[in-house]
C-alpha cells in the first residue's frame, strides 16, 4: 500500500520553478511584499477591497488578504490546470477519468472566483508543465493526493489570518470542499481517506518548497514575435 | 388487576407529563442560545457553478521542444532516427511539435509520437516525454483547399473563417498533407503582410531556401493576384484576411492541405 504521507514522499525536491510567478507569491504572503505589488494589489483589488467595506484602520491588513487570496489563486491555478490536462489528454481510465472531470470544473470554477474578485490584481496564470504525470494512471493519483492534501493544509494555514470574516467564510467554505476531493482521491488511490483526528495546517515555507520540489512551474514558450519571415513566399 | 391497569395508566400520564415539560424546556434553552450566537457571516463572493470543457471531443494537442533531441522510428532508445528537433525555430521562436500519441517503453518511459517539421513530409516519429516542455491545447484546424483556392478555420468542427487564397505556382507547388503551426510573427516586410504564420511544412523543390523553406500562411502587398497559383508554396491571403485569422487561430493549430 502507497504510503499514507504523500507530502513527504510523493514529490520530489529539485530545481525552483523557471518563470517563478507562483513561487513569488507564496513567498509574498509571509511578510516580505515587495512595494510594487502591495500597491498594485491595493489599487487592483479595490473592488474586493471596497466589497468588504473594511474601515480605514483596517486597509494595510485587508491588503494583506488581497495577497492570500493570490496566494490561494496560485495553488488554484495549479490544481486546475493538473486536472484540466488530464482530462483532456484522455489517458485516465474508470472512476479517476469521472473524478477528474469533476474536479477540474470545481478548481476551474474556485480559479475564476479568485480572479473575479481579484480583477487587476489577480497574478498572471503560470505555464505548467505536468512531465507527463497526467498520462500516468498510478502517477496522476499519487500527484492529485499530495496536491489536494497540500490544498487542504494551505488554506488551514492561512484561513486563521484572513482579516475578514466575509473572505474567511469563502476559505473554510473552498477548504471543505478541497477536503472532500483529497478524500476522493486517496480513495482512488487506495490509501485511507480519512486517517487522522486532526489535520496540521502547512506555512507558506512548506507549501513552497513542496510546489518547487514538483518542478511543475515551468519558462513560457515564446512562439510570437516580431520579424522578417524567410518563408518560401 | 384494575388497580394495577389504573396504576400503570397513571405512571404513562405521569412520564408524558416530564417529557413534554422537558422537551420545552430544552427547545426554550436552545432558541435562547441560539439568539446568543453570532449568524454566519456572509461569504465575501460566491463560487460559480462549475462547468465542464467546452467544446466536444478531443482537442489537438502540441507541446514546446525543450532540448535538441532525435526522433525516432519507435517509442524506444534504440530505434532509428528519422529526424532531429531543435528548441528554437529559424523564426527563432520556440520550436513547437503537435502529439499524436503516447506510448510507455519497456523501462518505463513515457515517449511522445510527434509530427515532424521536416521533409520528407507528412513523418511522425517519437521522443522521450523528457525532451518536451508544457502541453497546450486548441480545438482549431485550418483546411487549405488548393482546387478551391481557398483557406477554411474550423473551431469545434464548425467553419468560423474562410478567405480566398494564393498557392504555389506549378513549379512551386504547395505541399499537401497533415500539417500546424508553429509560430506568429508580426511581420516587417511588405511583401508577407502585416502577419505571417509559420507551419511545419517544407517545400519540396526550394530545399536550398534560406532558413529550409518553410511554408508560411501570410499576407501579401499584391492583393491582386488572389485567388491564383502564384507564390513560391506559401499561402497567401489578402492583408484584412490575414489580420482576422491573426485574431482566430492560436500557434499549434493543425493545418490540412489538400
Amino acid at each position: 500500500m502507497p504510503s499514507e504521507h504523500s507530502l513527504e514522499t510523493g514529490l520530489r525536491l529539485g530545481e525552483v520553478d523557471q518563470d517563478g510567478a507562483i513561487l513569488e507569491t507564496l513567498e509574498r504572503v509571509q511578510g516580505d511584499t515587495r512595494t510594487g505589488f502591495l500597491r498594485n494589489a491595493t489599487i487592483g483589488g479595490a473592488a474586493l477591497l471596497g466589497a468588504l467595506a473594511l474601515p480605514g484602520a483596517g486597509r494595510a491588513q485587508s491588503a494583506k488578504d488581497v495577497d492570500i487570496l493570490n496566494y490561494a489563486l496560485s495553488l488554484e491555478y495549479l490544481q486546475a490546470a493538473f486536472y484540466t490536462e488530464a482530462e483532456q489528454v484522455r489517458a485516465l481510465r474508470g472512476r479517476a477519468r469521472r473524478a477528474v472531470e469533476v474536479v477540474g470544473a470545481v478548481e476551474r470554477a474556485h480559479v475564476k472566483a479568485f480572479q473575479d474578485a481579484l480583477g487587476a490584481a489577480a497574478i498572471a496564470r503560470p505555464t505548467f508543465n505536468f512531465r507527463g504525470v497526467t498520462e500516468n494512471q498510478r502517477q496522476f493519483l499519487k500527484t492529485a493526493v499530495a496536491f489536494e492534501d497540500l490544498a487542504v493544509a494551505a488554506y488551514k494555514g492561512q484561513a486563521p489570518r484572513l482579516v475578514s470574516n466575509a473572505l474567511l467564510a469563502v476559505a473554510v467554505s473552498i477548504h471543505s470542499v478541497e477536503a472532500r476531493h483529497a478524500a476522493w482521491m486517496r480513495y482512488l488511490f487506495d490509501i485511507t481517506p480519512a486517517a487522522n483526528a486532526f489535520d496540521e495546517p502547512l506555512s507558506r515555507q512548506e507549501v513552497t518548497k513542496i510546489v518547487a520540489s514538483t518542478n511543475f512551474i515551468a519558462a513560457p514558450g515564446r512562439t510570437e514575435r516580431k520579424g522578417t519571415p524567410r518563408f518560401t513566399g | 388487576m384494575r388497580i394495577a391497569l389504573v396504576a400503570g395508566a397513571v405512571a404513562v400520564l405521569l412520564l408524558a407529563l416530564v417529557a413534554v415539560r422537558f422537551t420545552s424546556s430544552s427547545t426554550a434553552a436552545a432558541e435562547q442560545e441560539d439568539a446568543s450566537l453570532p449568524a454566519p457571516s456572509r461569504p465575501a463572493f460566491v463560487i460559480p457553478k462549475p462547468e465542464g470543457l467546452a467544446g466536444e471531443g478531443a482537442p489537438s494537442r502540441w507541446t514546446t521542444v525543450a532540448r535538441p533531441v532525435s526522433v525516432r522510428e519507435a517509442a524506444d532508445p534504440a530505434a532509428a532516427v528519422v529526424a532531429s528537433l531543435s528548441p528554437r525555430t529559424p523564426e527563432d521562436t520556440t520550436n513547437v511539435v503537435l502529439v499524436e500519441g503516447s506510448a510507455m517503453d519497456d523501462a518505463g518511459r513515457l515517449w511522445i509520437a510527434v509530427r515532424v517539421p521536416a521533409l520528407p513530409q507528412n513523418v511522425t516519429g517519437w521522443v522521450p516525454r523528457s525532451a518536451l516542455g508544457a502541453n497546450s491545447f486548441v480545438r482549431t484546424r485550418l483546411v487549405v483547399d488548393l482546387e478551391a483556392l481557398s483557406a477554411t478555420l474550423l473551431r469545434g468542427g464548425r467553419p468560423i473563417f474562410e478567405a480566398e487564397i494564393g498557392i504555389g505556382a506549378p513549379a512551386f507547388p504547395t505541399p499537401t498533407g497533415e500539417f500546424y503551426v508553429r509560430s506568429k510573427l508580426r511581420s516587417l516586410s511588405p511583401f508577407y503582410g502585416p502577419l505571417a504564420f509559420g507551419t511545419s511544412a517544407r517545400s519540396a523543390v526550394l530545399t536550398d531556401w534560406p532558413d529550409g523553406g518553410f511554408i508560411g500562411v501570410h499576407g501579401t502587398d499584391r492583393p491582386e493576384l488572389l485567388p491564383g497559383r502564384v507564390s513560391h508554396g506559401c499561402i497567401r491571403m489578402r492583408n484584412e484576411d490575414i489580420l482576422e485569422l491573426g485574431r482566430l487561430m492560436p500557434v499549434g493549430t493543425p493545418v490540412t492541405i489538400r
